[in-house]
């Protein structure tokens, strides 16, 4: 048996994350007892109709998130718990709606900072309606193999160690949340463990007092001893010891209490709890506690270290006088599944990768590029054609090649609004439609008609080149086959009026000394197209492409360097035109030419 | 519980119809002097000036002055502000006018467990703590109101006649509103005084505590809580109280000049089970700390370097029971931070430091302190196996 929490308990958590997490952590102890879950709902007015995930095992179990408590109970009708994990200012409201819920009979609030006056309220509240509030500032409340609210007890693995997954006799009530789980491990070691231990939360006025659930612990068979764990400050301790003192009572008492050393610090000093301090007149001192706690018949041990010994000597005696059994431990034990990445750490699974990269690397504390880590390329005054390179053609070009990057990039970066990328991104911009939106609209431009021809005219120059075809036989080869040669032809250049940036490029590749089989191609191919009408020249795209393809640069990765630098003059249009806030453009009319049929009745629908 | 200074205490009391005398709280003499001209209550009356600090002994440090002039007034203040007692600059003083009267009461409202309690007595100043028995007490539940019958009883109870019974009442239950509505722990008037020229009952001195937890609905709190107790809070305190409040969790620190015994424990609970131990042991604590909710580690490293800075320090007690959600790996990562920042500007020699913890991650994090030995650190660490205080023990034997 237990009090309070036990297999019936079913639970609605108020508040958000911190809920979630509390969630997770009863889930973990549902799956170490073998019960269902039992957080039923959520009540968290910004997530409501949605569901949080709670990991159960290796699943995940949906709970639904409500507006409201009475929403939450009417869907969940076993509802019988609420635990409140709303901010201070509005928990008070929050679990008034909660203990006016007829389904709720128990309320435990985590909450910690509420104001002495709502906790007081709340309490009285309870009270008249003969339900329980517990806390303010509760770690929760754990009954042993049956039931947790909240995140007392800690990780996993701390309640195996306690053995909270089976019952024992102690019943365990304390102010501080961390000193609980303490007491539960102490009864786990020196005992046989714990019925239910109950956080009732350090501030000056909890809800409920150690009495009332004295009282409980009293009426439950299974509990043999109680330990209360107090400290200085109000008078709970005392009147603990005026119910103990007041009759025989079934179970035993220990208890200890701190706040000694205030006897020998500055008065006044304020320590964790809020309610840890010391009335006007002395009263409610550890050692009044404590002297009334001994007067009443409890066992007080010295010191907190003394604690461990004297519940030992407790059981022992319980075992003695037959009120309990050696407890009998299962056998097997549920073990919390492991992560993936736990599991892959400890070498117990192995995991078939879903993407293979070759090219670089970013789980260290800086990115490696080909293995190489970026700073060190930096600072051996490498440059960005060099990280180029590398992410595309897994290789650390020379100084020379990336110089020659260097200026392709330059030569392409822009090309004045007018170009079908630059409009569109323009028009995207004037639209108030963001960056990386604009220019993707831009980007989608290039194509086979703006742009994207370096790749194709690179895969025919080398394929000529590859083949040892003539001019003629290639030109003759892609008129039956292919169709325009890629790479030649410019809309406006022409050769009376040459491209610049195309002269410029081969004049400065030419100046190298270095071979060039494929520019040298593409460029006697220009020789007989020009002949044949004005402005089939080498264009930029073909240039580059025979260029790069020297340089060994992937066919496919061609396209590659025309969209990067012309991205460079993409985000520049897209700032200009954000920089000057540019109204939405439309069309004129008088740029449209209307072809479609004149304006005509529309005939019955058949 | 947050204490509030005389003046802002006065000014609540007010707002909600209690008279109090005219005051005045300056920085400076000259703002004094200027207001002096400004206030007519200045020139005609005889003024009090008092440090207006959280300061106990007043007028035994010189720190009350009664009976003055303006001009009186402005040569006290000269004095006082500036001064320097112990820790605590006077920065500012509370001028008022004194209130010329014959008897003296006393009357105050405290929190209790089941809601609150009024208190009254006929007698006030120091000839009500001789005789505490004659104060009479009306409790009240959380959210009831005291009737005016109840108290006029009370009043009646204390020894009030005549037309005096009902204006102590009607003083108590403006005494009460004040409290209930500016969610107070403890207000109290000692003196309540009747005004000679009026016949009207002021309150000549104000202790106000209110509860911290409420100031989200107080937007008129716009004063500072005052430390409680009899000093102002160092410059380290106060750094770690901004920590605090910035946080997730908590983290406390408070100096206490002269101990050998550093705390640097966990949990608000366990920390005094820690402090206990050392009193216990005969040792003497140099602070008290806590840290505890799972703090980001940056905050308890923080409360790591200003309890290594404390001076004349040979133990550090890095105690704390076995953790529900604080990750003891994260936590320690920012004690560990804090130690080799203190090891390497000086601090820590001859230091020892003795760790006992559990909880979330317990494994790695004291693995983590126990490699701190590598490095040169005086350090023992124990795990949940070792009971809580048992370092206490040790530290103390050595």
């Amino acid at each position: 048996m237990s009090i309070l929490a036990n297999k019936d308990t079913r639970v609605v958590i108020q508040g958000g994350a911190a809920g979630v997490n509390a969630a997770r952590r009863m889930a973990e102890f549902c799956y170490l007892i073998k019960r269902p879950l039992n957080v039923e709902a959520f009540v968290y007015p910004p997530d409501a109709g949605k569901t949080n995930e709670i990991p159960y095992g290796s699943g995940l179990i949906a709970i639904p998130v409500y507006k409201t408590i009475a929403e939450a109970t009417k869907a969940h009708p076993t509802i019988n718990t609420s635990l409140v994990y709303i901010g201070a200012d509005r928990a008070m409201k929050g679990t008034m709606e909660a203990l006016d819920d007829t389904h709720i009979k128990v309320v435990s609030m985590i909450t910690e900072g509420v104001p002495e006056k709502d906790a007081k309220l709340l309490g009285a509240h309870a009270r008249k309606l003969g339900k329980v509030f517990n806390g303010p500032s509760s770690i929760g409340i754990i009954s042993a193999g049956a039931c947790r609210l909240g995140v007392i007890g800690g990780a996993f693995d701390n309640l195996v160690l306690s053995k909270l997954y089976r019952e024992g006799s102690f019943g365990v009530i304390t102010k501080s949340g961390g000193l609980s789980n303490e007491i539960i491990w102490i009864c786990s070691q020196f005992a046989d463990g714990i019925t239910t231990a109950i956080g009732i939360g350090g501030d000056a006025y909890p809800g409920t007092d150690y009495v009332s659930y004295l009282e409980m612990f009293e009426n439950d068979p299974q509990t043999k001893a109680v330990v209360i764990v107090g400290e200085m400050g109000g008078d709970l301790e005392e009147r603990a010891a005026e119910w103990y003192g007041a009759k025989k009572r079934r179970v035993k008492l220990i208890g200890v209490v701190s706040g000694f050393c205030q006897e020998s610090l500055p008065k006044g000093m304020k320590f964790g709890h809020a309610g840890a301090k010391e009335g006007m007149k002395g009263e409610g001192s550890a050692r009044s506690k404590s002297e009334a706690l001994k007067k009443s018949g409890a066992i007080v041990p010295p010191t907190f270290g003394a604690l461990g010994p004297a519940i030992k000597d407790t059981y022992q005696e319980l075992l003695k006088s037959g009120q309990v059994k050696e407890p009998v431990e299962p056998a097997v034990l549920p073990r919390l599944p492991k992560s993936i990445e736990e599991a892959m750490k400890a070498d117990e699974v192995m995991v078939a990768p879903l993407i293979r990269t070759t090219i670089s690397d970013d789980r260290g504390d800086e990115p490696c590029y080909d293995g190489y880590p970026a700073s060190e390329l930096i600072n051996k005054g490498y440059e960005i054609p060099h990280v180029i390179g590398l992410l595309w053609d897994k290789r650390l070009i020379s100084k020379q090649e990336a110089e020659i990057i260097k200026r392709i990039m330059m030569l392409s970066a822009d090309h004045g609004p007018c170009v079908s990328g630059a409009y569109a991104t323009i028009l995207a911009a004037c639209a108030g439609i963001g960056l990386s939106q604009s220019v993707a609209a831009g980007l989608i431009m290039i194509g086979p008609r703006f742009g994207g021809a370096v790749t194709d005219a690179g895969r025919w120059f080398k394929y000529a080149v590859d083949n040892k075809m003539t001019v003629d036989d290639f030109l003759a080869y892609m008129k039956k086959n292919v169709g325009p040669v890629p790479g030649i032809g410019h809309r406006v250049k022409s050769l009376r009026n040459p491209d610049k940036r195309v002269k410029e490029l081969v004049g400065y590749v030419k100046s190298l000394n270095i071979k060039t089989p494929c520019l040298d191609f593409a460029l006697a191919v220009e020789q007989v197209t020009a002949v044949k009408k004005d402005n089939l020249i080498l264009n930029v795209d073909g240039t580059m492409a025979a260029v790069l393809v020297d340089l060994g640069f992937p066919v496919d990765s061609l396209n590659g360097f025309f969209i990067l630098s012309r991205t460079i003059g993409l985000i520049g249009h897209w700032v200009d035109q954000k920089r000057q806030d540019s109204r939405l453009i439309r069309l004129f009319d008088y740029l449209v030419n209307y072809a479609a049929p004149k304006r005509r009745e529309v005939p019955p629908l058949k | 519980m947050a204490k509030v200074l005389e003046g802002p205490g006065m000014g609540l009391m007010k707002k909600w119809g209690i008279h109090v005398p005219n005051y005045v709280v300056v920085t400076s003499a000259d703002e004094l002097a200027k207001l002096g001209q400004a206030n007519d209550w200045m020139k005609t009356a005889k003024l009090v000036v008092k440090a207006h600090e959280a300061l106990g002994s007043r007028f035994k440090l010189g720190l009350v002055k009664v009976g003055l002039d303006l001009n009186g007034a402005v040569a006290a203040a000269k004095e006082m502000i500036g001064r320097q007692v112990g820790s605590i600059t006077v920065k500012q003083v509370i001028v008022s006018e004194m209130i010329a009267h014959k008897e003296e009461y006393y009357c105050a409202v405290k929190s209790t467990r089941e809601g609150s309690e009024v208190l009254i007595a006929n007698c006030g100043g120091i000839e009500v703590e001789s005789n505490w028995d004659r104060v009479k007490r009306l409790s009240l539940d959380v959210g009831q109101s005291p009737s005016a019958e109840a108290l006029e009883k009370l009043s009646k109870d204390a020894g009030f006649s005549g037309g005096l019974t009902k204006k102590m009442a009607a003083f108590a239950a403006k005494m009460f509103t004040c409290f209930d509505n500016e969610d107070a722990q403890y207000l109290e008037v000692n003196p309540v005084v009747t005004r000679e020229s009026d016949g009207e009952l002021v309150a000549l001195d104000a202790v106000t505590l209110l509860d911290g937890d409420a100031k989200f609905r107080h937007p008129d709190w716009n004063f500072q809580f005052a430390a409680e107790f009899g000093r102002a809070y160092s410059k380290d305190e106060m750094e770690v109280m901004a920590v605090d409040s910035k946080i997730k969790g908590s983290v406390k620190f408070i100096e206490i000049p002269g101990g050998d015994t550093a705390m640097l424990p966990a949990g608000g609970g366990a920390s005094v089970y820690y402090s206990d131990a050392v009193v216990a042991r005969g040792g003497k604590l140099a602070n008290y700390a806590e840290y505890s909710g799972d703090p980001p580690d940056w905050a308890v490293e923080v409360l790591t370097e200003k309890v290594c800075s404390l001076p004349g320090i040979k133990n550090i007690i890095v105690g704390g029971a076995i953790a529900n959600f604080t990750d003891v790996k994260k936590t320690f990562g920012g004690i560990i931070n804090g130690f080799r920042k203190a090891k390497g500007d000086g601090k820590l020699k001859g230091v020892k430091i003795w760790v006992r913890r559990g909880g979330p991650r317990e494994k790695e994090g004291l693995d983590a302190m126990r490699a701190l030995k590598d490095e040169g650190f005086d350090i023992n660490v124990f795990d949940r196996n070792t009971p809580l205080t048992d370092i206490v023990d040790k530290a103390m034997q050595k």
